[in-house]
């Protein structure tokens, strides 16, 4: 504790952290100007006082030496990921005429020539750098350290069965938590600190959890229970207990099925819906009338989910039936031989996952009847980043959506998919609401349009897929390979310029040499903390200002707030002077909009996407600071009264969440898919193009029901390649971006698993590796090879080693984190191309088969 | 009064946020950890356990390093806290051997964390530090002091710390310890630590 006795000043100042995108609540202590300590502020409902050790150890972020202080320029015109660019001083205003100059030349062009590349970690910059981006005129952007750690299909049925970015299990009622591998609740995920206390709180009052992941990880230690799996079967384990739910147990939600799902609508034996030859509107079955009716028309008396009908003289069967049907061959003796999990050990989860829904009970919360479904499944990356991403993960999604346990108290909640608004501004506010054939639309979604109703298929005139396979709903994996071979893809144009703000895509996405490939002829211009890997291509570099040296506009998102409990809305303001010639991105922008004239563009995106209100929309006939545009936002948002210098000065605002806020559900009449249909038709359509444009694509994952696929890795038999590479998250460190941090650096020497490989001890004797040993890690898809020390434990599957997070730095700029032995860099091992995207999802595979050796020893 | 800190097992994830929070609050130099986090494995595969482990200074009741002090640096103070004071320690760095639990730091000489100089932070923090004495945790007895729980407990992201009085049979603490089987490390040496573990 600091003696302050003798100080000149001694303030607390509120803010938000961004070391990750939890967004947790702070208070900073200042004492003569210098940062002293970092807190988690106590009146916020996110973090409730508390912060993980990243959040903590933010005063080594601001005080680093390696950090960039002014604007540099490259003098070395040759790129590579060794090569050093030779960088030199220059003036702000010398790198912004030179930006602005690069920047005019490609929007008279083709403004599409421009790529946004951010981290999803700045809540609060990229977002408006993708707002920069639109008005200038390019749809193209990529979350870069996304591509392995975020979960592309996992978000995309986060937008079409819970209406949100992303999900919780209910911390305040789930009694089984059915957890695939992710790290909610312990450490990692959204949300981190807030979870943390809630599911520790939920441990203690006995909520039973089970952990299915290769690694003993962070979270499976935490587990009752943990069941090894090969990495990639998880959709397979999950077929094998919806068939033990359906098809041995005959456990389902049929009330929840028939009134908020598809599971009613009728199906052709052309795989899509029968439709009311008036109205258009699905047919379902009334058993009790004998007769097909449109879903929404009044008077039908029940909703038959099984059996099979004639409409028109043609059959048809209810979607339920279809799914049952379907699952029948997926018995839990067919899940063993994929997953090397017991069939005894599926059927026993499944029947205690099933039992303990307690289908058809009730709770009564402030006064409202609501069903009670304590169980809930969870997964991430982990699960999902595989070649079967989007079948694998409906699967997964349909045991929650079976049971009827979506959205209502105990079971899955969508992160904050509807909000009524603070009690005196109305504001924010969004409802999931029923679309196109009775399907829920999200309120809100954070990257516009969200996923449904389906978007159209457009020629591929992004340059990442996208705009053909629109149920991408975040960044592609396909993004390195259509850029570094446009014309392959018929993509009319070339990407000429980067504009980077704050990731290190070159070595968080797959084999670093493959995304250099991709980037070296590209100008780029970053915004950065550090002079990271991925600056070595950069042609300036502008130093950014970190989130204790900045403003935002609310760094609150869909996805920061608890999923229970209180809203909380916050500040994040400087807390000192901005250190040297650090600048904000947001400044930034501002300034280059005034230079390339596209103020008009600019301010007309703000005032739509910020969600500007009268009076307090920003007009282009005169200039607005960034701190104008910030308390215009408060103020849209939360009313006259409570704009920036109120919020600087309380730090936050804060009002309970309401029974039909978190529990939604009951109360909507958007119904969601358990059979998705139109993946089927919006598939046809991407062939289509895919045809007509002369791509070579594999559309067949669009499909309505689940699969397990095989990932490359599950074929591959190559000689001596018998393990599985896997990578995981862990709470000291967030992606790659803060290794060069000395104080988590130091806690990270501590635990062995967080530099280490982790190796299971008989397949380590095996080879004749021992704990500490240094290994070698070839992957057989890349060629690579990554060393690290073996970590050796029974904690893991025999086939698999598994690498925390994304350490193995080479940047010479990065004192701490690029010495030897801090952390391996998994994407090493990982290919880029399409054959490993799950194309429907754009996921990259990062199932990867490895030698593994002791280092120095002959192969 | 007796000071004392129970950590729930079953609460803690291991994230270290403890460690990092003392590092901070008691802006200790490079190498010196007040408080780590271990993991400690059992079992065979499949059936495997490992569990995280956050060690600090054990405060224990009857204190080794206190015993074999030739300078009378290491103290026990009457709120139980187990002191060193600076201006007496000689550095001969017994205590550390006699320590069981490994919770003693000899700062032989200043360093920081990056080669090109202190932080600012450091700059200020490590005045409160002397070389070429031990130092370790004093449950943040200047927070004690204002009235705060040490910085480890208040920080906790899954509030398994709770920092009482091992005295008061009414404290969180006791409570805790009674009804959830609260343990302590090595009880068989006869030290009877102050910092307590309920079981994961």
């Amino acid at each position: 504790m600091f003696d302050v006795a003798r100080s000149q000043e001694d303030v607390w100042i509120p803010t938000t952290c961004g070391l990750c995108y939890s967004v947790c609540a702070l208070k900073v202590h200042r004492v003569n100007g210098t940062v002293v300590k970092i807190e988690g502020n106590p009146d916020s409902t996110t973090n409730r006082g508390r912060l993980c050790p990243r959040g903590v150890s933010g005063i080594m972020t601001l005080y680093n030496p390696d950090r960039v202080d002014v604007p540099l320029k490259r003098t070395n015109p040759a790129k590579g990921l060794d090569v050093d660019p030779g960088w030199v001083e220059i003036s702000w205003e010398e790198a912004l005429d030179a930006v602005a100059a690069r920047l005019k030349k490609i929007r008279q062009e083709d403004p599409r020539k421009l790529l946004l590349t951010g981290t999803v970690t700045t809540q609060d910059e990229v977002p408006f750098a993708k707002i920069f981006a639109m008005a200038f005129g390019t749809p193209n952007g990529w979350n870069s350290g996304a591509g392995n750690h975020c979960g592309t299909a996992e978000h995309l049925y986060g937008a079409l069965l819970h209406a949100s970015w992303s999900k919780q299990p209910d911390p305040d009622h789930c009694r089984y938590l059915l957890n695939f591998g992710t790290a909610s609740g312990f450490g990692s995920y959204y949300c981190v600190t807030g979870m943390a206390q809630r599911i520790a709180e939920a441990r203690v009052r006995g909520m039973k959890h089970v952990c299915i992941d290769p690694f003993l990880s962070p979270s499976a230690e935490k587990a009752d229970e943990w069941i090894p799996i090969v990495p990639g079967t998880d959709g397979a384990f999950a077929m094998a207990v919806l068939n033990v739910l359906l098809h041995e147990l005959d456990i389902y939600d049929g009330d929840y099925l028939k009134h908020h799902t598809n599971a009613p609508y009728l199906i052709g034996d052309d795989g899509v819906y029968v439709r009311d030859a008036e109205n258009h509107q699905p047919l379902i079955w009334d058993p009790l009338l004998g007769a097909a009716k449109p879903f929404d028309s009044p008077g039908i008396s029940d909703f038959a989910l099984e059996g099979e009908f004639s409409v028109d003289g043609l059959r048809a069967r209810p979607a339920f039936a279809l799914l049952k049907e379907h699952l029948k061959p997926f018995t839990p003796e067919w899940a063993e031989t994929i997953t090397s999990v017991p069939a005894a050990t599926i059927r026993r989860v499944a029947t205690e996952f099933g039992q303990e829904a307690r289908i058809g009970s009730t709770i009564v919360l402030d006064g409202k009847t609501l069903p009670y479904r304590p169980v809930a499944v969870t997964y991430f990356k982990g699960a999902q980043g595989h070649k079967n991403a989007l079948l694998s993960c409906m699967a997964l999604e349909l045991l929650t959506e079976i049971v009827g346990a979506s959205n209502v108290p105990g079971g899955l909640l969508g992160m904050n998919s509807c909000s009524l608004g603070h009690p005196d501004s109305d504001q924010p506010k969004w409802i999931p609401h029923a679309g196109r054939d009775g399907l829920m639309v999200t309120g809100y979604w954070p990257n516009p349009p969200p996923p449904y109703p389906p978007k159209e298929v457009k020629k591929p005139e992004t340059i990442d897929l996208r705009a053909m396979v629109p149920t991408c709903p975040g960044s592609s994996g396909a993004l390195p390979v259509v850029m570094a071979d446009p014309e392959r893809f018929k993509v009319p144009y070339k990407i000429e310029m980067n504009f980077h703000v704050g990731a290190n895509h070159v070595m968080t996405f797959a084999d670093p040499n493959a995304i250099a490939a991709a980037f070296k002829d590209v100008f780029q211009v970053s915004f950065a903390l550090f002079l990271d890997e991925s600056t070595y291509f950069s042609d300036i570099v502008l130093p950014a200002a970190s989130y204790l040296e900045r403003l935002s506009h609310t760094a609150d998102w869909m996805s920061s707030n608890s999923p229970v409990g209180e809203w909380c809305y916050h500040v994040r303001q400087p807390v000192v002077e901005t250190i040297a010639e650090r600048r904000s991105v947001c400044e930034v922008l501002l300034d280059l909009a005034e230079r390339l004239e596209m103020r008009e563009e600019f301010y007309a995106l703000i005032n739509v996407m910020l969600d500007l209100k009268e009076p307090h929309r920003i007009d282009p006939s005169h200039r607005f600071s960034w701190e104008e545009i910030v308390d215009r936002r408060y103020k849209s948002l939360f009313g006259e009264g409570r704009g920036l210098k109120w919020f600087k000065e309380h730090g936050l605002l804060k009002w309970p969440k309401k029974v039909e806020e978190v529990y939604w559900k009951p109360f909507s009449h958007a119904r969601v898919p358990i059979y998705f249909e139109w993946f089927k038709t919006l598939g046809e359509q991407v062939e289509a193009m895919a045809q007509k444009t002369g791509i070579d694509l594999d559309t067949s994952a669009f499909q309505p029901l689940p699969e397990w696929r095989p990932c490359r890795s599950h074929r591959e038999n190559s000689d001596g390649f018998d393990l599985y590479a896997i990578y995981y998250k862990f709470p000291m460190q967030t992606f790659s971006g803060t290794y060069d941090n000395p104080w988590l650096d130091e806690v990270c020497n501590i635990e062995r698993f967080a530099y280490g490989v982790a190796i299971n001890a008989e397949t380590s004797r095996r080879k004749g590796i021992e704990e500490g040993d240094w290994m070698e890690i070839t992957s057989v898809s890349t060629g690579n090879t990554v060393r690290g020390r073996a970590a050796v434990t029974e904690g893991i599957h025999p086939e698999v080693i598994a690498i925390a997070g994304c350490g193995g730095h080479w940047s010479k700029y990065l004192s701490v984190a690029s010495q030897e032995g801090k952390g391996l860099c998994f994407e090493w091992l990982m290919p880029v191309g399409l054959d490993n995207v799950d194309i429907p999802s754009l996921t990259q595979d990062l199932c990867v088969k490895v030698k593994v050796a002791k280092a120095g020893a002959a192969s | 009064m007796r000071y004392g800190m129970v950590i729930d097992l079953k609460k803690c994830i291991g994230c270290t946020g403890c460690a990092l929070v003392c590092k901070v609050e008691n802006a200790t130099p490079p190498g010196i950890v007040w408080l780590r986090v271990i993991k400690h494995e059992t079992g065979k595969y499949p059936q495997v356990r490992r569990v995280s482990i956050p060690l600090q200074c054990m405060h224990c009741a009857e204190p080794p390093c206190m015993e074999v002090c030739p300078t009378g640096a290491t103290s026990k103070r009457a709120d139980g806290i187990v002191d060193i004071d600076a201006e007496k320690c000689v550095g001969c760095r017994y205590c550390m051997v006699a320590c069981p639990y490994d919770q003693r730091f000899f700062l032989a000489k200043e360093r920081h964390y990056f080669k090109n100089g202190p932080t600012p932070f450091e700059q200020i923090g490590y005045q409160r530090h002397q070389e070429g004495v031990v130092s370790k945790c004093n449950f943040c007895a200047p927070r004690l002091e204002k009235g705060l729980e040490p910085a480890c407990a208040a920080n906790c992201m899954t509030k398994a710390r709770t920092f009482g009085d091992l005295e008061d049979p009414n404290s969180e603490a006791s409570r805790l310890i009674r009804d959830r089987g609260g343990y302590q490390l090595y009880p068989e040496l006869g030290t009877n630590p102050s910092v307590y573990y309920l079981p994961a």
